[in-house]
Parts: C-alpha cells; sequence; structure tokens
C-alpha cells in the first residue's frame, strides 16, 4: 500500500472498485428501488482502503495505479490487491 | 477519515471515464433505446396501416373463471409472443450490462407468469370492491414471496426494477402530448422544488442537531427530497460519505416509501382528492421513482372505479410531471452544489477533488431523455390529427399499444420491488437517523398536501382536460 508514486485519481486506483455488481452486493437493499447501472451513480465506488463512498474522481496519497481498471464492467484488478485489501473486501461482502 | 490525508496536487494518471461507452453500460440509455425502440416500431406498423395491438395483450375485464379461461384459450399465442418479445428485448440489454442470460431468463419466466396472474386478477370486475389494486398485490405477493417463503438469490437476476420503471417511464412519454409537458412542467417544478428544498433542509439541519455527521445528513436528506435511493447514492457518492452512509439511507427510504405506497392512496381517497390533485400529492411525497408509481397507479385505479373523480390517467401523469420533471432531473446538481459544500467546507483537503460542473450531465437521469424524446416524437408524428381523428384512429392503434406495454412494464417493476426487498437484509438505521428522515417525510407529506391540494388545486385537477 506503500506505492504513492503517481497522485492518480481513484477510478484508476487498485483501492478503488466502482463495478455495478459488486455495488448492488454492498449497498444492501440498493437493488429493490435503484441500481448499480443507473446514469445518477455517476462512475463512483467504494475505496476499501479508506471505506469511503468516492467519486472516481477523489484521490489521496495512498494511490495505487492498476493498468486498466474500465469502469461499468468486472474489475480486472483482483490480481493486483494485497491479501489486505481482500481482507477488506471479504469484510465488506459479509 | 483522517488517514485520506491532503493531496489535491495536479494528477498524473487520469480516472478512467466511461465517455461514450455510457451509452451500453447505462441501464438509462438502454432503457431509452427500448422505450424509444418500441415506439419507433409501433409508428411504422401505424403508418403502414397496421398496429402493435395484436402483441400488446392484455387480460381483458371477466367476472367468471370461464370468462378469463377463455380469454386465455384464445391469446394464448399472444402472451408467448409477447413474452418472447419482452425476453428478448431485456436479455439484450442486460447482457450488455454485464449479467447473465443464463440467470436472467428463467427469473424473466417466473417474473412474467406472476405477472399475468397478477394483471388478470386486476381485471376482476370486484376488484376494486375488494382494495386488490394490481400494484398493490405485486407489492405484497412479491413481499410475501422473498420475506416468508424466499426465494433462491439468483432470481434476483430477473428482478430489475429500476431498469422496468425507466423502461415503462419511457413508453409512458409516447402517450402524453408535448405540449402538455410544457404546459404543465412549469408548476410541477415549482411545487417539486418548494417541497425538495425545504425537506432537504429539515431532514440535514434535524440531523445535524442530533449529531449525525454532515454527510450522512446530506445523504439522507437528498433520500427524502429528490429520488430515494438513487438520490442517496448519488449524494453519499458526491460528498465522499463513508461506506455505511448509503446502505443506512436506503434502508429507511424503503421503509418509508413502502409505508406511503400503501397509504398515500388511501388517505387521498380519504380525504376526496380528484385523481390529478392525489398524483401530484404523491408526486411530491413518495421518494422512489418505481414506488410512487405503484402508489399513483393505484390511486389511478380508486379514479377509474368512480370512488374520486377524474380519471386514472390524470393521477400518473400528475405523477410523472412532479416525481420525473419536477424532481427527478435535478439530482446532478443537488450533487454539484453538496460536493461544493462538501469539499470545501466539510472536508477541504481530504479526497482531494475538485467538483465539477460537468457532475450536472454526468448524474443527469438520462432516461428522461427518453421519456421527452418519445413525446415528441408521437406529438410530432400525429400533429396533422384533429382531436376527434386522433381519439378515433391514433389512440387505439398507436397509443394504447403502447400504454398497454407500459402496464406491463410497470407490473413487471412493482412485483420486482416486493420479490427484492428482503427485510432482514437491510442495514440497521439507527434511531438518529431514523428520526431526522421521519421528520422530513412529515413535512414533505404536509406541504405536499398543502401545494397539491390548496395552492395548485386547480391546475392539477384540470389536468388533461
Amino acid at each position: 500500500m506503500a506505492n504513492v508514486r503517481a497522485q492518480g485519481r481513484c477510478g484508476s486506483c487498485a483501492h478503488f472498485r466502482n463495478d455495478p455488481a459488486f455495488l448492488e452486493t454492498v449497498f444492501k437493499g440498493l437493488t429493490s428501488m435503484s441500481s448499480g447501472y443507473g446514469s445518477t451513480g455517476g462512475n463512483d465506488g467504494i475505496c476499501v482502503l479508506h471505506d469511503r463512498h468516492l467519486s472516481a474522481r477523489a484521490s489521496c496519497a495512498k494511490y495505487t495505479a492498476v493498468l486498466f481498471q474500465p469502469i461499468g464492467v468486472a474489475p480486472v484488478n483482483q490480481g493486483l490487491k494485497s491479501s489486505a485489501d481482500r481482507a477488506i473486501e471479504r469484510a465488506l461482502m459479509e | 477519515m483522517s488517514n485520506i490525508s491532503s493531496s489535491v496536487e495536479q494528477p498524473s494518471v487520469a480516472a478512467p471515464s466511461l465517455r461514450w461507452r455510457e451509452l451500453w453500460l447505462k441501464e438509462d440509455w438502454w432503457a431509452i433505446w427500448l422505450g424509444l425502440g418500441i415506439v419507433v416500431i409501433a409508428y411504422g406498423f401505424f403508418a403502414n396501416g397496421s398496429s402493435i395491438r395484436w402483441i400488446a395483450v392484455t387480460p381483458a375485464k371477466w367476472s367468471t373463471f370461464d370468462q378469463l379461461g377463455a380469454h386465455f384459450a384464445a391469446n394464448w399465442v399472444r402472451y408467448v409472443a409477447q413474452f418472447a418479445a419482452w425476453l428478448a428485448i431485456f436479455s439484450l440489454a442486460l447482457t450488455a450490462l454485464g449479467h447473465k442470460a443464463r440467470a436472467f431468463v428463467p427469473a424473466f419466466i417466473f417474473l412474467y407468469i406472476l405477472s399475468v396472474g397478477i394483471f388478470a386478477l386486476g381485471q376482476w370486475d370486484k376488484a376494486s370492491t375488494y382494495n386488490l389494486e394490481p400494484p398493490l398485490m405485486a407489492l405484497a405477493i412479491g413481499l410475501i414471496l422473498s420475506n416468508v417463503i424466499g426465494l433462491p438469490r439468483w432470481l434476483d437476476a430477473g428482478f430489475r426494477v429500476e431498469f422496468y420503471i425507466k423502461t415503462g417511464i419511457v413508453l409512458l412519454g409516447a402517450t402524453l402530448p408535448f405540449t402538455l409537458i410544457i404546459w404543465a412542467g412549469p408548476v410541477a417544478i415549482l411545487q417539486a422544488s418548494i417541497v425538495s428544498i425545504i425537506t432537504f433542509l429539515v431532514i440535514y439541519f434535524v440531523g445535524v442537531k442530533l449529531g449525525l455527521d454532515k454527510r450522512l445528513a446530506a445523504t439522507l436528506g437528498a433520500g427524502g427530497a429528490v429520488c430515494g435511493v438513487s438520490a442517496a447514492i448519488a449524494i453519499s457518492g458526491a460528498v465522499g460519505g463513508k461506506k455505511d452512509d448509503a446502505p443506512i439511507a436506503i434502508s429507511i427510504v424503503i421503509f418509508w416509501a413502502i409505508v406511503m405506497i400503501f397509504v398515500l392512496p388511501f388517505a387521498a381517497q380519504y380525504l376526496h382528492l380528484p385523481a390529478g390533485v392525489g398524483g401530484a400529492w404523491i408526486g411530491t411525497s413518495e421518494f422512489a421513482d418505481a414506488a410512487g408509481f405503484a402508489a399513483a397507479q393505484t390511486y389511478g385505479n380508486i379514479a377509474a372505479s368512480g370512488a374520486v373523480s377524474g380519471t386514472s390517467e390524470q393521477a400518473v401523469v400528475a405523477y410523472t410531471l412532479i416525481k420525473v420533471v419536477g424532481r427527478d432531473v435535478w439530482i446532478g446538481i443537488w450533487a454539484f452544489v453538496l460536493a461544493i459544500v462538501a469539499t470545501t467546507q466539510w472536508e477541504r483537503t481530504e479526497t482531494g477533488r475538485k467538483p465539477e460542473a460537468a457532475e450536472i450531465w454526468w448524474r443527469f437521469p438520462k432516461f428522461v431523455i427518453g421519456f421527452l424524446v418519445a413525446s415528441a416524437i408521437i406529438t410530432l408524428v400525429t400533429a396533422s390529427y384533429s382531436l376527434a381523428d386522433f381519439n378515433k384512429s391514433v389512440v387505439p392503434v398507436l397509443v394504447a399499444p403502447i400504454k398497454d406495454l407500459r402496464t406491463w412494464a410497470f407490473v413487471f417493476c412493482f412485483l420486482s420491488i416486493g420479490l427484492t426487498t428482503r427485510f432482514r437484509d437491510l442495514a440497521g438505521a439507527g434511531t438518529r437517523p431514523f428520526l431526522a428522515f421521519s421528520a422530513g417525510a412529515v413535512v414533505n407529506v404536509i406541504i405536499g398536501f398543502i401545494l397539491s391540494a390548496v395552492v395548485f388545486a386547480t391546475h392539477w385537477e384540470n389536468l388533461l382536460k
């Protein structure tokens, strides 16, 4: 998590997840009267490092770049995550 | 929160953006493609002297089971064709959005069969006598199935509440004259703005007074003031809320929205409100689009039964104007303004973000564009007809079938609300957030009533006349 070589935005950070299916799992009840796939949510997602719901355009010193993370489709950054990240995500999913 | 340190320097790595991919990766756009596709096809048939009426079949009014059986025996091929058409277009859209067709198909078969049953029950000539309003039955049956009996989670793949309601709203646009939207829109915007601003401020300041974090208070406020769960999610992200803020708001919005579905139509009936006035009140005081449509459609059915003055369509149209035109379209502005407040007043450097005006467009509920375009298309292509010719030649062949398909989309939605609402899954909201939101809900209902039934009563009562 010490990689702060670039001050990139959350949307391209390894700690950030905004795929709609993930958001619908994390936000219990979201699908009852809304959706993770709608326009109003923008490209917002969850920072699994700070437990914050953030815009993809936010940024912080803990930024860790991923090579490619298309928004709106299943994330491809799983392999780049640290064990700490995965533990946080498991906790989120539970 | 403090560990998100100040790092607002120039980003060297740009955040990926959806840009044009939004056109096939957001359900708002797919609702537009499907809704406008249906409208264009319907017009194509109409222009060639035909109609899509055959496939837009709905259960007919019945009083005995023999009649009901005879209807299905005579029309089962039409139902199969309609089912296949819905399945094909929804599968196409949801697959493009990243869902799995193999989960959606069996779930939609289940949903469609249940919808036929609900629709048919609603057509029973004694249904209104026993208050068996289809939207309420759909919701109640869905809630029982998901909370008492229990359904496999994978079936949720077919219960896409928001997608069905957005598609239905685009189709609804095709049944409204564009001139009506232009005429009634400003009043809807004025009424909705008054209520939204007051409701937001009440929830926000009560929440802060009760010691809630400002971001949570704002998330709750938007949920109550703008468009329910969708607004709560939008604002939570815009202000950088904690991960748990949105689920708290979602739980409270769902609770109050379901209460309002059952309370508002019957309260309006008790107060003998004309259909248009009742619809406007529901549009002002319901929180989520889908839940509000269930309440408005219920009140429309009450009006159709003769219990109150006005027509079913008046209730639905008044609701739509207030909710969609008056409230939903402003979510981007709410998000932009609150993002500015959050980043300049609440946490100046934590998320290293500068709000951008473009956010107003990014968060704009795009399906509203489809609603307006559908209305404009039908208004333009039928502009040469006199009112008498329009009612005689256009309505039964072009508008009525679209309206019937819209009703199907709404039934899918109402059922899906119940089928996806599992109360035990919802996050515990806590007393203080609940109290803050409830204070706003009460104020919202009172002011909504005054504006709908007193200040603008004549306007809403005469809608569509």
